[in-house]
């Protein structure tokens, strides 16, 4: 993908495109946009949670920039996010309606969540399981500190105050949210049975969009793993592997979302990593929106460790890539295999960055943990 | 580098049970300094002794089958052959205007032997900056302005349809010729291609077209190929030509050719089309030489290091070797013949050999002196001429479309008779018939053999298995070194931060207050990723300069200089000095930024060698020992002891030889003495880099030179 979206940078900068690019350019700044309000609502979470917990003096939190801004800055000036723009992919608008929903969700935005998700699932189909952090989010509110530590903490303090609680999960808005999620894709269902019918309707949507992405027909060379995968393997396996490489994505759905309910909107970063990784056809778009929003958690990721390697070898895959796909496509004296040890690659960074990701993020909760806990016992010693 | 890196790491933490191979990650960070030393030493072994490692060629093509049949080339087509280059000679002597009558004879005579003839006017194009002409597809050219009628070239194609082909692939034979100044040397290839030529639009095997390109060489011979390969590979359909053609009264001269040939009705002004292509032979006969022996010279290199298919090298080789009786030679680097310490180290490898075969007769690599020698200096050349990223001929513009293709150039035995020109005509024109007839046999486009190689003779090469050795030994140290920095400069990070940090959490400080300790390295990386920025932009200066019109090379050489320093001084002043205020505070701020430095080093040695190996093992050379030695020089005054003060001298030595300038002119210096030496020769250099398109020109702007600034950036620092 990256070395196409090369060539066409190359060979794309005339008037006629402009208006298309327009409309992708403005989709990526409203997308910085939501991604900053975003991140302000969960900056407000995350200090309300530390002064309930008492520890504002203990931890810094970074002054400079707000980590709201952060998140934006990074989507926004992201080479991969420039790259998708302008190549003119569809992705920043696939993008676009994932944040929208997380958007929603944080600010209790019911009707908005339940759009985004809708118009996310319809477009790449992979947001659908965005619903169970949209629905932590919506039952229980931003990222906080697991509620095991709030109710030690006043337990130890011996006066309750349930106004520094966070609340407990509640129903109602989550049936707001089917309510609106069942109005919202009736309604674009509907619509797209009304434009699609000369063109054999509604069920050849689902076959020729779903069904694409889910049976991987396309096997054109791409920064993911799948295509070469299922160019080599024979006919008779294709579908035991096919239901192998996505149930792969479901297996991990339930631990995380166990291990992380707490903090949901965490979850939704960790499950669009790994989506991005793991879809059928995937573009630097989709590692543009999970590196956007890490920024969201550039306090509790402040130890993360491997982050110079992790920069170095995105750094250094992302150039090898378009020049390995050269050298195997333009000049011929390379092979697929050029090329798919680059995509090896990333997709292994990949892993090591939401590995590294959820533990730094588990440390800081044990970090947490530890300071609520420990520090009366280092009072009394 | 994820595995080294992985294990640094971890380092940080002390646990109770280390796993084996982190023990080894942590062991070899720990001693880096050792591990870098050997790393390096044994890098530079290896890449001498590649002469030794190489290997004999083989056929991997089984298809090719060279030589299996009998020469069918007899003296008739030489005949014919030498009547063609009588008649250039003759019509040489006339000396028509435009040199149109030498076009017009050869196309008669493509005509008389059934074959169809066409002609390809094209213009000169001035060669165009363009950087990332590497990444594109080879486009269809700027649209012409208006040039005048004196500036066309005209080529001649002759193409013989397959009787037993589809017309799907074609053979293509290149003979450059000057019409204006031909030699008898251009005009013996002209008789060779066409006593082949005559043969083949006779016999019944050919299951390809065969295309001859009289290519124009009057504004060189790479130009003329070129254009007619674009023109080939990327059809036109508006009627640009016709218009050209009546603007342009000479050129209709050619078009009588219609109605007076009698066999005519093939002749057309159209661009004429074969099928794709095989392989491209350029044949060249160089009139003046001294050889004591017919002589076959082989010119591989395209742009940008690319070699043709290593088989098409052994078919000839073969051919001309086994079958034709020729000698084959690649080019060499002369002064490398007669050093004596290359001398030396062959005959310590001979001994060595020597010993070996002794104490087991299976091991066989052993190779004499001479040899070594010889190999080595192939092997330099071979290195020198990929690292120029220039193409040594017109093949060259062949590669850039994917096709095989290679110059032979024939230095005849010195002697001046007539026997003697049919004697090459018929050898050389076997040779060819030879190679289109295993071409011929083809089924799938070369793909056997090796793409990736170095030639050490031309019956021995090292294949990119082994010398990729040599290189990855060479960089092996730079994440090593990098990540040992780094853990270095965070752990001490670490420490001054517990210390300064109150004493209420002192039990385990690193695990209670939140730091942002594992993202230090921002500071550098931003350091590092400006100086690549103002790389950039110093390599894209030259672009300005050349707009300039009647500029010395000297004096744009001094422009080139000032401007850069300009841009540097602004880019410090606008971005970086709020940064400096911000490094006060770290103390070990320069291994961090020599950490970023290295691995940025890396990325960009690594990505090179992968676009063309030779620039990335050159600029290894340069590069690996600047990046590990640097060190403030201020804290090698203040330590004070020898080796230091040693430290000290080879980082102001190594800092000196690293700068691209300066390298230069001393590679120049060794090869050529230093008398011819000037600054201008250096702009030309940079100049003919660019204006080839060469890789290597984006790898000194964008790698190596921001590599030694930062270098000397270190070494000033202040800590």
């Amino acid at each position: 993908m990256v070395p196409l979206c090369y060539c066409r940078f190359l060979d794309r900068l005339q008037l006629r495109e402009l208006k298309d690019s327009l409309i992708i350019f403005c989709t990526d700044v409203f997308s910085a946009m939501l991604i900053r309000a975003t991140g302000q609502n969960l900056r407000l979470a995350y200090l309300f949670s530390l002064e309930s917990l008492d520890l504002v003096k203990q931890i810094e939190v970074s002054e400079i920039l707000s980590s709201g801004d952060i998140a934006a800055l990074i989507y926004l000036w992201n080479p991969f996010t420039i790259v998708a723009c302008v190549g003119l992919s569809t992705s920043p608008v696939e993008n676009m309606a994932v944040i929208l929903c997380l958007y929603g969700a944080c600010s209790r935005l019911i009707p908005l969540a339940a759009f985004g998700w809708v118009i996310a699932t319809h477009l790449s189909l992979y947001p659908a399981i965005l619903i169970i952090p949209v629905i932590f989010l919506l039952g229980c509110g931003p990222d906080a500190p697991p509620r095991k530590l709030f109710l030690q903490r006043h337990q130890q303090e011996e006066v309750l105050n349930q106004s520094k609680l966070p609340l407990g999960f509640s129903w109602r808005p989550i049936i707001h949210f089917a309510f609106w999620a069942l109005l919202w894709s009736v309604y674009v269902l509907v619509l797209c049975g009304i434009s699609l019918k000369q063109f054999g309707g509604i069920w050849e949507m689902f076959k020729s969009t779903y069904g694409f992405i889910l049976t991987v027909e396309d096997l054109s060379p791409n920064i993911g793993v799948l295509w070469y995968f299922f160019a080599e393997v024979f006919d008779f396996f294709r579908n035991f592997f096919l239901i192998v490489f996505h149930v792969n994505i479901i297996f991990m759905i339930l631990p995380l979302a166990i291990r992380l309910c707490h903090r949901p909107c965490f979850l939704a970063f960790v499950y669009i990593a790994i989506f991005s990784m793991l879809k059928s056809y995937p573009s630097v778009g989709d590692s543009a929106l999970y590196l956007g929003l890490l920024g969201w958690f550039v306090n509790e990721l402040a130890d993360m460790q491997f982050s110079f390697f992790l920069f170095c070898g995105y750094f250094g895959v992302s150039l090898l890539s378009p020049v390995m796909h050269n050298l195997w496509i333009w000049r011929g004296t390379g092979n697929a295999n050029f090329y798919f040890a680059t995509a090896m690659v990333y997709a292994c960074l990949q892993i090591i960055l939401v590995v590294e990701g959820v533990s730094a993020m588990l440390n800081h909760d044990r970090k947490l943990r530890n300071l609520t806990t420990g520090k009366p016992r280092d009072a009394k010693s | 580098m994820a595995d080294t890196k992985e294990k640094s790491e971890s380092n940080e933490k002390p646990k109770p049970r280390i796993r084996p191979i982190v023990r080894l990650g942590i062991f070899l960070i720990a001693h880096s300094f050792l591990v870098s030393v050997v790393c390096c030493t044994a890098g530079v072994l290896a890449l001498f002794l590649l002469p030794v490692l190489a290997k004999n060629t083989y056929i991997s093509e089984n298809a090719l089958m060279p030589g299996s049949a009998s020469p069918m080339l007899a003296n008739q087509h030489v005949l014919e052959g030498n009547r063609l280059v009588n008649d250039l000679t003759s019509s040489n002597l006339k000396s028509s205007e435009t040199g149109i009558e030498s076009q017009r004879i050869i196309a008669r005579y493509m005509l008389d032997l059934g074959a169809e003839a066409s002609i390809h006017k094209f213009h000169r194009q001035l060669n165009h900056f363009h950087p990332l002409h590497f990444f594109s597809s080879p486009d269809s050219g700027i649209i012409e302005e208006n040039y005048s009628c004196s500036s066309y070239g005209i080529n001649t194609v002759g193409i013989i349809r397959a009787p037993r082909g589809d017309g799907k692939e074609a053979i293509v034979l290149v003979t450059p010729y000057n019409a204006l100044k031909s030699g008898l040397g251009e005009a013996l290839s002209i008789g060779i291609a066409y006593s082949v030529f005559s043969l083949l639009s006779q016999v019944t095997w050919l299951a390809k077209d065969i295309i001859w390109l009289v290519a124009d060489s009057r504004y060189g011979e790479y130009a003329a190929v070129s254009a007619w390969l674009r023109d080939y590979q990327t059809p036109k359909f508006s009627s640009l030509s016709t218009l050209d053609a009546e603007m342009c009264p000479d050129i209709d001269n050619l078009y009588d050719l219609k109605v007076n040939s009698i066999t005519g009705s093939k002749f057309s002004s159209s661009f004429k089309r074969a099928g794709t292509m095989a392989a491209a032979l350029v044949l060249k006969v160089r009139n003046k030489s001294d050889q004591f022996e017919d002589t076959i010279s082989i010119y591989a290199e395209a742009s940008n290091g690319q070699m043709p298919n290593l088989d098409l090298i052994n078919v000839v080789n073969y051919l001309a070797v086994h079958r034709q009786g020729l000698h084959v030679k690649v080019e060499k680097l002369w002064s490398l013949l007669n050093s004596s310490w290359l001398k030396i180290l062959g005959e310590i490898f001979e001994s060595l050999g020597k010993v070996a075969k002794s104490l087991n007769p299976k091991w066989k690599f052993g190779i004499t002196a001479t040899e070594y020698v010889e190999g080595t200096a192939t092997l330099a050349s071979s290195l020198y001429y990929q690292a120029l990223g220039l193409p040594t001929g017109p093949h060259g513009a062949f590669r850039d479309y994917q096709i095989d293709a290679i110059t032979l150039e024939i230095l005849p035995k010195f002697s001046s008779d007539k026997v003697r020109h049919s004697d090459i005509l018929l050898r050389g024109g076997r040779l060819i018939e030879g190679v289109i007839r295993s071409v011929n046999n083809l089924l799938e486009k070369f793909h056997q053999s090796f793409f990736l190689y170095l030639l050490t003779s031309p019956s021995k090469f090292v294949s990119v298995g082994v010398y990729m050795i040599a290189f990855a030994l060479l960089i092996a140290p730079l994440p090593i070194v990098a990540a040992s920095l780094y853990v270095d400069a965070s752990s001490l990070g670490n420490c001054s931060k517990s210390d300064k940090s109150t004493p209420s959490a002192s039990l385990d400080t690193d695990e209670h207050s939140i730091t942002i300790g594992s993202w230090m390295w921002l500071n550098s990386a931003k350091l590092v990723f400006l100086v690549h920025l103002w790389g950039a932009i110093v390599s894209l200066i030259p672009y300005v300069i050349c707009q300039i019109p009647d500029c010395t090379p000297t004096t744009s050489f001094m422009i080139w200089v000032l401007l850069s320093m300009l841009s540097f001084l602004t880019l410090y002043s606008v971005l970086a000095s709020p940064l400096s205020c911000a490094k006060a505070s770290q103390e070990k701020e320069w291994a961090l930024v020599k950490s970023v430095t290295i691995s940025s080093v890396f990325i960009g040695l690594g990505l090179m060698s992968v676009i063309n190996f030779a620039t990335a093992e050159i600029g290894a050379l340069l590069m690996v020992p600047m990046c590990l030695l640097a060190r403030p020089l201020k804290l090698d005054v203040r330590a004070g002891t020898l080796r230091s003060f040693s430290r000290m001298i080879g980082n102001l030595v190594l800092g000196l030889i690293a700068f691209p300038p300066a390298a230069f002119f001393l590679l120049k210096g060794m090869l050529d003495g230093f008398g011819s030496v000037n600054v201008g020769a250096f702009w030309i250099w940079v100049e003919s880099l660019w204006a080839w398109n060469s890789a290597t020109y984006l790898f000194i702007g964008m790698v190596h030179l921001p590599c030694w600034v930062l270098c000397i950036h270190i070494l000033l620092h202040t800590c």
